[in-house]
């Protein structure tokens, strides 16, 4: 604020008559005016805190604003420098050694008052996100209704969903080398065998217990994904022209594919000839979301979660040109033809490998 | 013959040559202002002028001169071929009306006008940034397009409204100013023709009969009893007489010209007064006309509430650009996009400008208007609704605004007593004693001893509204026998007339000879009526309680008071007389003859006095009084006489009772005028010819030293002297008027009020205002909602601003602290224009708080609609806590899908990506975009519903800005639970019936996040009731000072 004042002060002086005719005296009242800042400011950094300092300080900005908006208008130059002037004796006027036509005093007074103002509306605002927070659950969300129906995304991604790579080029396909091996760290054989249950397959992982115990996790482990697992290609494929794409559905809490009817995954081509995809394998090959991986309970509880992936292995794909290629979720409850959401239960993405 | 009429009437109280001097030198003043005036134009009239200057000597010129000099001829009159060459020349004998503002360029003010100009910049901007996405990525979002369209469409809208608004109001007053054609008898090629006076041209000569308006400034060249009512051009209700002789010096006081638009009076004299004249200008050339254009040359003042609009845009303008390029800078200092930064400058001004504002102001002065217009204050001009209060002097005309305009019986002497006579609008209730014999006689002269009579078929009319042929004086007489008497006519039929002398100057009397109604009474009756002591000097008897008496010199003694008591009131005084001729000597065959004047004249008996003046209108002073208590300053100015000014001055309370002028108390002590101390008079008489040596600086010191003054004998340019000194004053000037005289003035003044009845079109085309019954009460209705427009547009402003903050918070939040965009810049205009509009109308509605007329009125300079306290309570108290709320709801939006707030910091980025399609939320659940964006717009929904049921509190708490809301009553303004239905109505089909336009970024919202903002409201309430209770326990305090609005 101070800088301010004084920037506005500045240009007040250089050009009139005043600087000519009494140096001293505008000396004094430089000295005089920074005196009577300092000790406003010193009032204030003892009175107010931070947040209070900056409310204040907009509400001066808004008034000098104010000010040099009515100001404005006048053509002549004399009529700017007398405006000019006006200012200046507005933001410090020394005769009355008052700021913004308020005594120190006075500015104090509004400092503190305000200070008490804003003081219990933060206490307000707080005890309503107090009461905010012990209506909601940190376990489960209250409602689920905007993240519903799951949206899908694959691996691996990097800002886009364009796959161009050469075969004979590994610096264009080994960014997704690299991107796969590092999502897949997680889903390591020993470190799932380590963390978490082998749990039957074909339904629920139901865990009864209070919201706050910590879950399990079932296991998924790298080797469910066979020849996209990386173990046994380290370039998923994509050495070859035959890249493996990951499918992960979105984790929802409380989220339960129907019974006896897991999420399916099946890939096409979206546009043009269906024989551009001549075979497509997935791993695990009944190309599903094994139930037992549902319900997800939420991140605090449920820390090992793994989330379930469905690997497509693009064998036989045409070659040099662009393939539009739409992955959906088929299944009971779940929906993949929002016009709005192209990742709503499906995916869309293209190949195009050269050789 | 007749040329000297008007004096006799005249009070004459040994001032009589003082007043002619005036006479004289305001008429050169007149004169001279003219002058004046013409050089102003002469820039752009030089010819005009240099004509004007030859006309002005017509009426020194003989016959035969005239004849020369306008090529014409007064017996056969011009040749047509000749008169349609002078008419393409000269243009049609029309004033011109005054210029209008083109309708489009009405409309193109309307559209840059107020706010318009920051939206149309904001609409390019979006554009421009769409433009730039484009050229980047064809398939960028055409959210930036749908926005820039809105903005327009809000300006254009807004726009149309405001135009279409005072269009309306400019229709109203278009009515009026249609004439009926009018018609003139010419002659032309030696015929007497009728042809319409459009087409009169300089030379025409043209026959006037009364009851004509003059079509055009003529030279009398003939005229029989011709009388005209100058009233419009001079504000004398006097009739004065018209002669081809020349009078006078000053055009303006010769008796041989007619000037254009003044009235042929229909005398009772027979035939009727007829006169012969010869065209020397016509149109804009006449003296009405240069009065008209001297009207059209004062420049409009904008108004008041115009001025405190203006200062209003100017802050919330500067408000809105000066945080804008702040959070410019602060955005690209934060390495945001330019583009970004761009938008967000965009928001920010949306959020800061109060769009439906200015629409509202329109609407809500427009609803004062109508109900203005109800109580018969017809307001032309949209903003001089309030203008009227604000007004700090008013500055009355006297005739017909002040008083009835006609002449009525006021006192009457009879007795050695004064009795005072009923001067209300209806005559009804005349309590003087009707007992006395002296009173039988007196009444018997008056109602014989007149011409004047009532024209037939007007049974059903009351007395006092009845049309009558006569002269003013007359018709006073007629009609105040007629309700004290009765049938007059029928009176007269009784009472038979055998001869009849009338009035005429240098009889000064008008005399009549009756037979009597009493059949064995044979004697005639001689009544007389006439200037008061040439009536005493022929009697030798006066009539006291019915009886005869010696008329010695007590009695003359007590005659002279009366009648100086009488004068000084001024009132036009006359004296009656009567005598019962002998029957011996005058038996009834008698055959009186009035040339020889074979009867007596003289050794008359006196019988009283009746003195008439122009009534104040009973409503006046009460009104008078009452804007004494509103702090409004009345000042009469009249070009009437100063006494006949002072004494209605008096009546009506604009002198009070109390106070003197230095004259009265120079008469009171008996001593010198030079001798008064100043400081003792409160009231001041100035006349015109005063008026004329006085400095401006002398007129201004006139102006504040004295609280009640009357302007006398003033010229046209004398009252717009007046005026400009008032304004001098830093006061807010209303003129009231209805001549064309007064017009400048009317023009100059920040509101001109013309009178709808009596007014002439220029001064209705020069006014802000009609009064249409003539009212000067209706003034006072209109000061009074004058005054409590104000007051709700504050509240309206108040009400209005206070959401800009909740508006604006979201986008500095979003900036700074990253948080997903809390509110659209789309779903603010939804709030600006649509859920907000009606509450702020309706808040319009709103009745006073105290007794609004109690107060001054508010200072031009220091009480502005717009003030530190409003702007700083609406901003940093009750708009932060609204934000606060708002945020409230959209934080419980977000917590409950599963955001927590703590979550969201920081969160825009990767909130806002494309690409990012499974953004983890604080459960650890996946987004996509569209998700999200759906959430975003589900936080917009309970952002906008949020500020919504704050703003139902902030529109009751608005109701009132000091009193408590149950002193104010919660209910009496029904209008406030429209307001507050329409809004909850347009939430409900906002967020649940438009929920799917994608455009529109609504979305469908669960009932309970309705509720959770109503804390907050209910604290803004408790708060607000507060802040009223300490401003009413310690007025004048530190908090009163700092929280009043």
């Amino acid at each position: 604020m101070r800088r301010q004042l004084r920037s506005r002060r500045a240009p007040a002086f250089p050009y009139g008559y005043r600087y000519r005719l009494d140096d001293q005296d505008e000396v004094n009242q430089n000295y005089l005016a920074d005196e009577e800042e300092e000790a406003e400011e010193e009032a204030r950094v003892t009175v107010v805190p931070g947040l209070e300092e900056e409310e204040e300080e907009e509400k001066e900005e808004k008034e000098e604003e104010k000010e040099e908006e009515e100001g404005q208008g006048q053509p002549t130059g004399n009529a700017w420098w007398r405006k000019l002037q006006i200012l200046n004796e507005y933001l410090w006027d020394p005769e009355r050694r008052m700021s913004l036509a308020r005594t120190g005093q006075s500015w104090s007074l509004i400092l503190v008052i305000y200070f008490f103002f804003y003081a219990s509306l933060a206490a307000v605002i707080t005890l309503c996100m107090y009461t905010l927070f012990l209506t909601i659950s940190p376990y489960m969300p209250t409602f689920t209704e905007r993240v519903k129906p799951p949206g899908v995304m694959i691996r691996p991604f990097a800002h886009s969903l364009n796959f161009n790579f050469n075969v004979s080029e590994p610096d264009t396909w080994q960014h997704y080398v690299i991107s796969l091996n590092g999502f897949l760290q997680g889903y390591n054989d020993s470190l799932q065998e380590e963390m978490n249950v082998d749990c039957p397959p074909g339904q629920y992982f139901i865990q009864e217990g209070n919201e706050d115990e910590d879950k399990k996790a079932c296991q998924f482990k790298r080797s469910f994904l066979k020849n996209c697992s990386g173990l046994e290609d380290p370039t998923f494929g994509y050495s070859t022209g035959q890249p493996c794409i990951l499918l992960k559905m979105n984790r929802i809490v409380g989220f339960r594919p129907e019974l006896g009817d897991p999420v399916k995954v099946s890939c096409k081509v979206q546009k043009g000839d269906e024989n551009d995809i001549r075979s497509i394998s997935y791993y695990p090959e009944s190309a599903s979301f094994d139930l037992r991986y549902y319900p997800y309970y939420g991140k605090l509880t449920h820390v090992n979660y793994t989330s379930p992936l469905v690997a497509m292995h693009f064998t036989d794909v045409v070659k040099n040109q662009a393939v539009p290629v739409q992955c959906q979720l088929k299944g009971k409850g779940i929906i993949n033809d929002v016009i709005n959401d192209r990742f709503v239960g499906r995916v869309i993405f293209t190949l195009n490998i050269e050789t | 013959m007749r040329q000297k009429t008007l004096e006799i009437y005249s009070v004459e109280l040994g001032g009589t040559k003082d007043m002619e001097k005036t006479d004289e030198g305001d008429g050169k003043e007149k004169y001279r202002g003219l002058k004046n005036k013409c050089l102003d134009l002469k820039k752009n009239h030089q010819k005009e002028e240099f004509r004007k200057e030859l006309d002005l000597d017509d009426h020194k010129l003989s016959n035969r001169e005239l004849e020369r000099k306008y090529g014409t001829d007064i017996i056969m009159g011009l040749s047509s071929p000749r008169a349609a060459e002078l008419l393409a020349r000269d243009g049609p004998n029309a004033l011109t009306p005054p210029k209008q503002m083109p309708e489009i360029v009405k409309f193109l003010k309307q559209m840059v006008g107020g706010f318009s100009i920051l939206l149309w910049i904001g609409a390019c901007l979006c554009y421009i940034a769409y433009g730039i996405l484009y050229s980047n990525n064809t398939s960028s979002s055409l959210d930036n397009v749908y926005l820039g369209s809105v903005l327009i469409l809000v300006v254009i809208l807004t726009g149309v409204f405001a135009y279409y608004q005072e269009a309306k109001s400019t229709n109203i007053m278009s009515s009026f100013s249609k004439m009926i054609p009018q018609q003139a008898l010419v002659i032309r090629d030696s015929e007497k023709k009728v042809i319409p006076a459009e087409q009169l041209v300089v030379g025409d000569i043209v026959e006037v009969k009364g009851g004509d308006q003059i079509p055009a400034d003529i030279r009398v060249l003939s005229s029989q009893g011709c009388r005209v009512d100058n009233s419009c051009l001079t504000g004398e209700s006097e009739p004065q007489s018209r002669c081809s002789e020349f009078t006078h010096e000053n055009p303006l006081e010769t008796k041989n010209i007619c000037f254009y638009s003044t009235t042929c009076l229909e005398g009772s004299a027979s035939p009727v007064g007829t006169a012969t004249g010869m065209v020397i200008s016509t149109g804009d050339r006449t003296i009405i006309g240069h009065i008209a254009s001297l009207a059209s040359g004062v420049g409009n003042e904008k108004t008041p509430i115009a001025i405190e609009i203006e200062h209003f845009v100017h802050i919330v303008a500067g408000v809105a650009v000066s945080i804008g390029i702040l959070f410019f800078i602060i955005a690209v200092s934060l390495k945001y996009h330019v583009l970004d930064a761009i938008i967000f400058l965009i928001s920010i001004i949306v959020a800061n400008v109060p769009e439906g504002l200015l629409a509202t102001v329109t609407v809500t002065l427009s609803l004062t208007a109508k109900r203005m217009a109800k109580k018969n204050c017809l307001v032309k001009n949209l903003e001089a609704v309030e203008t009227l209060g604000s007004t700090s002097i008013i500055c009355s005309d006297k005739t017909g605004t002040l008083t009835q305009n006609r002449m009525t019986v006021a006192h009457l002497w009879f007795d050695n007593q004064i009795f005072v006579a009923d001067t209300s609008e209806d005559h009804s209730n005349q309590v003087f004693d009707q007992s006395s014999r002296t009173w039988a006689s007196l009444s018997k002269i008056i109602t014989l001893c007149n011409r004047a009579e009532f024209k037939p078929g007007q049974e059903s009319v009351p007395i006092m509204k009845k049309v009558v042929v006569g002269d003013a004086s007359e018709t006073a007489l007629l009609k105040f026998s007629e309700v004290i008497l009765g049938d007059v006519m029928e009176i007269r039929k009784r009472n038979r007339k055998v001869a009849e002398i009338p009035f005429n100057s240098t009889n000064k009397f008008q005399l009549s000879i009756h037979e009597t109604e009493d059949p064995n009474d044979k004697r005639f009756l001689m009544v007389m009526k006439g200037a008061p002591e040439r009536i005493l000097e022929k009697c030798s008897t006066i009539m006291i309680n019915g009886q005869e008496q010696p008329l010695d010199k007590s009695t003359a003694r007590a005659f002279h008071t009366a009648y100086m008591e009488l004068g000084g009131l001024g009132e036009r005084v006359l004296g009656f007389c009567h005598l019962y001729l002998p029957a011996d000597k005058f038996p009834e065959t008698y055959s009186f003859d009035i040339d020889a004047m074979n009867f007596p004249t003289s050794n008359l008996c006196f019988v009283g006095l009746l003195s008439m003046i122009d009534p104040p209108r009973s409503t006046v002073p009460d009104a008078v009084t009452k804007c004494r208590s509103a702090g409004i300053k009345v000042i009469m100015v009249t070009g009437d006489h100063p006494i006949t000014a002072k004494a209605i001055a008096k009546s009506v309370g604009i002198i009070s009772a109390n106070s003197e002028t230095v004259e009265d108390i120079a008469n009171r002590l008996n001593i010198a005028m030079e001798q008064v101390n100043k400081q003792d008079a409160k009231a001041a008489v100035v006349t015109g010819q005063e008026l004329k040596d006085m400095s401006p600086e002398q007129l201004d010191e006139l102006l504040t030293n004295y609280p009640e003054i009357v302007f006398a004998r003033t010229s046209p340019q004398q009252k717009l002297i007046i005026v400009e000194g008032c304004q001098r004053q830093d006061a807010v000037v209303a003129v009231t008027g209805d001549g064309v005289n007064d017009s400048p003035a009317l023009k100059k003044a920040d509101i001109g009020i013309a009178m709808g009845i009596a007014g002439s079109d220029a001064a209705k085309n020069a006014a802000d205002m009609v009064l249409l019954d003539d009212n000067f009460a209706s003034i006072v209705t209109g000061v009074e909602e004058g005054r409590l427009i104000f007051d709700n547009l504050k509240k309206t402003i108040a009400y209005t601003l206070t959401k800009n903050i909740a508006e604006l918070c979201p986008f500095l939040i979003y900036i700074i602290v990253g948080l997903p965009l809390p509110i659209g810049t789309i779903t603010i205009l939804f709030i600006d224009l649509g859920t907000d509009i009606i509450p702020s109308v309706a808040l319009a509605y709103e009745k006073a708080e105290s007794d609004i007329m109690n107060r001054k009125p508010r200072h031009k300079k220091r009480d502005r609609l717009v003030n530190m306290p409003l702007a700083v309570y609406s901003y940093l108290h009750i708009g932060l806590m609204q934000a606060l709320g708002a945020f409230l709801v959209y934080f419980t939006v977000y917590a409950q899908q599963g955001f927590l707030p703590s979550s969201l910091i920081n969160l825009r980025v990767e909130w806002e990506k494309d690409d990012a399609n499974d953004l983890e939320d604080s459960y650890g659940q996946e987004w996509t975009r569209y998700q999200r964006k759906h959430l975003e717009w589900t936080g917009y929904t309970a952002f906008f519903i949020g500020i919504l049921v704050q703003q139902i509190a902030d529109l009751i708490i608005r109701k009132t800005r000091r009193n408590s809301i149950f002193q104010q009553g919660l209910f009496r303004n029904k209008v406030i639970w429209v307001g507050i239905a329409s809004q909850i109505i347009i939430g409900l089909i906002l967020s649940y019936g438009l929920g799917s336009v994608t455009a529109l970024s609504f979305a469908m919202l669960r009932a309970q996040y309705w509720f959770v903002a109503v804390p907050h409201a209910i604290l803004i309430w408790v708060y607000d009731e507060m802040r009223k209770l300490f401003i009413r326990l310690y007025p004048g305090s530190w908090w009163d000072k700092n929280m009043y609005y």
